[in-house]
This record gives C-alpha cells, structure tokens and sequence, in this order.
C-alpha cells in the first residue's frame, strides 16, 4: 500500500514519514467541557471510522515535525485537496 | 463430487418480511451466534446478512492462530473457554476444522521482554491455563531450526511456551458454522447488504437491506472492520475504533521444519507452518487507518528479514502469496461487546483488532445467551462500552505501540 503526503512546508513526500494523528474532531473541549467524561471520552476516543473522503491530521514526524490536516481517501489511501475533489 | 454446485449450507433461502434476530456479518462471530442462538437456545427464526459472501473478511483473511495466553483477568477465562471448545465444536458439528494443538511459544529478546513474560505466564497459570516460561535452551529444543546464537541483532533470552495454544482451519470453521446453523434453520443471505436500522421509542423495529425490509426486535452488529463506520452511519453511535489494515503472506512449500506457532514481539513477526508445508507468517498493521486490503512492499520486506533473523534457515526463500484483512483496533485491545444500549434489541460485537478468529466460537456462544435473555454473562461484562467513558480501559498490550492515534 501506498501514500503520499503532501506536508504544507516540506512538500509531498512518502506516507511512512508521517505519523497518522487521528481524526479531525474539531477544537479541543475547553477546560469546563472537559470535566464531562463523555464530552472528553468522545474527543479522545470516538471515530465515525469512514470509508471514504474524511480530514485528519498528520504529524511530519521523520521531516519538519509539523501538524496539519488533509483530507484523505481511506478506500483508495490517497490525498484529496478537498472533500468531494478529485485526487491530487 | 463433481456434480451440481450445491453449498453446505443449502440453497438461497427466502427473504422472509420477519425474523426474531437478525445477524449483520457472515463472519465467525455472525455465524457462530447465529449457530448457537438456533442450536442451545431454540431460536430458529434467525436471519445472518452478509454484504459479500460468508468469511470474505477477517473470517478469512486471518492467520488461524489461537491461543489463551493474553495478559488480563478480563480477557483470560474466555479465550480459555475458546481453546477448549475447539474440540467439542469439531463433534458438534460433525465438521473437520483441523484443530492442530501445536503450541505456541513466545520470544522473549530482553530482561525486560523476559519480566514481562513472566507477569503474563502467572496470571495464565491462575486461570489453570498451561503455560510456562522457557529458557533458550528450551527455546532450541522446541524449534530446532531457531538461532539462539548471539549473532542475531536481538538474540533470544528465553520465552513462553503455550502448549494448549496451536492453529485451526479458519475456512473450515466458516464451512462448518454455516452448514450446522442452516441445518437448525438459519437463513443465510449473501449479496445483501443492510442499508438501514429502523428504531422507534428507543427499540429495535426493523432492518432495510436492498433485498427488501425485515421486521426484527433483536439486531447484532457483528460487522468486523466494518461495524464501527455501520454504527456511526446508521444509528449515529461512534465506537472507539481504528480500522487498520493487517498484511500476512505464506512461502512455498517446504519440508516440515517448525513444529509450533512461533511469534517475536521484538521482530512484530510471527510464524507456523501449514499443513501443506508453507510457512504463514504475519503481523504488521499499517500505521493508518485504511479499508484497501493491500500489502505493502515495506511490510514484505521487513518480513523477510525478521525470519531471516531468527529462523535463518529461511533465507532465501520465496514468498509464494500475500493477502491482508481488516482489523478494527480499540485503544486498549479488548473488544466492544454491548447489547440494548442505547437501543433495546441492538447488540453490538466488534473491536476484535487481533483476537477475533481466537474469540469467536465462545464469543458466540455466550453473544446467543445474551441475545437469547437480555441478560449480559458475566463473561462479556467486562467488555462493554462504558468503560471508555469510565476510564476502565484494559491493559491487554505489555507496551503501548503505534496502532492508532490513541496510543
């Protein structure tokens, strides 16, 4: 299986240098929210585990080091610029 | 012999408009439950959907190794059930699944691998399972063919032999759970696919396939890879998953040279050989989630080379095939076995990751108990959900590894 991923300053480069950071679940609960077990366990623990286009997040481990999201195809392993676009 | 195609488990059943469960999955868990529900608890209006045909997932795809040497008190009385229930199963069924109790024996490449051995061959032994740990020596004496040299670039220090551990036919095993739950009057519908899961007032009413409705007060979700993406889609529950690709591949055939399951933490590499004389090996997941099915030449490669490693008489080799399947990883390894929560009548069993070909026949037999009185056994309670949101995890992994952004 391939990936490639294209990291905002590096540039694309082979999926095995990245390190998969989960699934976009939006902002972190804020301090209040996060006192609710469930709010916390669903941020922390929850995946609608799609097959298909979803935004994740990805970490440059073996380059720069950075954080971003992409939105990946998880039925074809390959990067899309956005929802619904084709494959870039 | 050669006459007809007639499948074992009878012709194309109708659709009917009413069942009294209705099972989405073909698997192993699907069938067994199916099997068990139709043969101990008298239920025999039991419908198993399957969007593909029975064991084209994990059911198939696994590398048919079981065992009872796993780390908790949660997770040990029921994989030693399981063990013991291949034999019975056999009889039962009057079905050959070719249970082959070879052992399994565990490598251990440091003090520390060797300490953590120990904790786990201890809580084994509590539970009355046989296991025990081995020095190098032994190790030699199991697997002559293993390099206990100091040659290797994580020399064997010792490791757990699990004599009651070994391989079953894992085709057989779908084979002989579909014929026996047709003979009890399950139907069995392949190609169909479950498109929706219909509630009212908090209860299961029925499910739509593309086959027509079926009105049903008990659903299970026993959908493997796929359940955790069905929940979310069609009853809007999110499960702790990661859906991650595992790869396995065979060699060709050779004379019989490896006598038990053999499996290195160190070198995530794990080996037997068939009957046939290929050696199965496996063990890589991908570090993303993906639904693809592929291998990767990445994965091939290390593979190669861990054997070589420690079993050096393997070099050289040929990989004759590869494959991979799907597993559905939860953050601490341990399955997802809930029932009428939220919904009365939706059962859920999934998060098998690694364990679900090992776990199957006695998961089934108590998923039927439960599904049978609503009642949940005292075996599965410790795997419901709640323990997510009640800090409960368990500790089945020794050590934390990359599986999923969880960890």
């Amino acid at each position: 299986m391939s990936l490639t991923i294209t990291c905002p300053l590096c540039g694309n480069r082979n999926g095995y240098e990245f390190r998969f950071g989960g699934e976009d679940k939006g902002p972190r609960p804020g301090d209040t929210e996060m006192s609710d077990p469930k709010i916390w366990c669903d941020y922390v623990h929850m995946n609608e585990c799609k097959a298909g286009i979803q935004k994740e997040w990805w970490c440059h481990k073996d380059g720069c080091g950075t954080w971003f999201c992409i939105n990946r195809d998880t039925l074809k392993n390959n990067q899309r610029s956005r929802e619904g676009d084709s494959e870039i | 012999m050669f006459g007809r195609k007639k499948p074992l488990w009878g012709e194309k059943p109708p659709l009917s408009s009413g069942y009294d469960a209705v099972i989405i999955g073909g698997g192993l868990h699907g069938l067994a439950t199916a099997y068990f529900l139709a043969a101990r608890h008298n239920m025999k209006n039991i419908a198993v959907i399957e969007k593909r045909y029975i064991g084209f997932g994990g059911a198939g795809r696994n590398t048919a190794i079981v065992r009872a040497n796993q780390r908790t008190q949660e997770n040990l009385p029921l994989y030693k059930e399981g063990l013991e229930l291949w034999p019975v199963l056999t009889k039962e069924l009057d079905f050959n699944l070719m249970f082959y109790n070879c052992g399994n024996l565990n490598l251990a490449h440091s003090e520390a691998a060797l300490k953590a051995m120990r904790l786990q061959t201890a809580s084994a032994q509590f539970h009355g399972i046989d296991i025990r740990l081995v020095d190098r020596k032994e190790c030699k004496e199991l697997i002559p063919c293993l390099d206990i040299s100091d040659r290797p670039r994580y020399p064997v220090y010792g490791g757990m032999f699990h004599p009651a551990g070994g391989i079953v036919r894992h085709d057989a095993v779908v084979w002989g759970l579909a014929k026996g739950a047709a003979k009890h009057g399950v139907h069995i519908h392949q190609g169909t696919q479950v498109t929706a899961i219909n509630t009212d007032k908090g209860r299961i009413t029925s499910v739509d396939t593309d086959k027509g409705k079926i009105n049903t007060p008990r659903v299970l979700n026993a959908a493997g890879a796929y359940s955790a993406a069905l929940s979310w889609h069609m009853l809007g529950i999110k499960l702790p998953i990661s859906v991650l690709t595992i790869q396995a591949m065979v060699t060709q055939p050779l004379k019989p040279l490896l006598d038990h399951v053999v499996s290195s933490g160190m070198y995530h590499c794990y080996a037997n050989q068939t009957l046939k004389g290929e050696i199965a090996t496996g063990a890589h997941m991908d570090p993303w989630p993906n639904y693809t099915n592929q291998n990767s030449a990445h994965y091939i490669k290390h593979q190669a080379e861990a054997l070589g490693e420690f079993l050096p008489c393997l070099r050289g080799v040929k990989f004759m095939r590869c494959w991979a399947g799907l597993a559905d990883m939860t953050p601490d390894m341990a399955p997802i076995i809930d029932g009428n929560d939220p919904f009365q009548g939706y059962y859920t069993d999934c998060g098998w990751g690694y364990f679900g070909f090992k776990s199957s026949i006695v998961t089934g037999k108590y998923m039927a108990e439960y599904m049978a009185s609503g009642q949940c056994p005292d075996m599965l309670k410790p795997f419901n959900m709640r323990r997510f949101e009640n800090h409960r995890l368990m500790g089945e992994t020794a050590a934390l590894v990359n599986y999923s952004p969880d960890n």
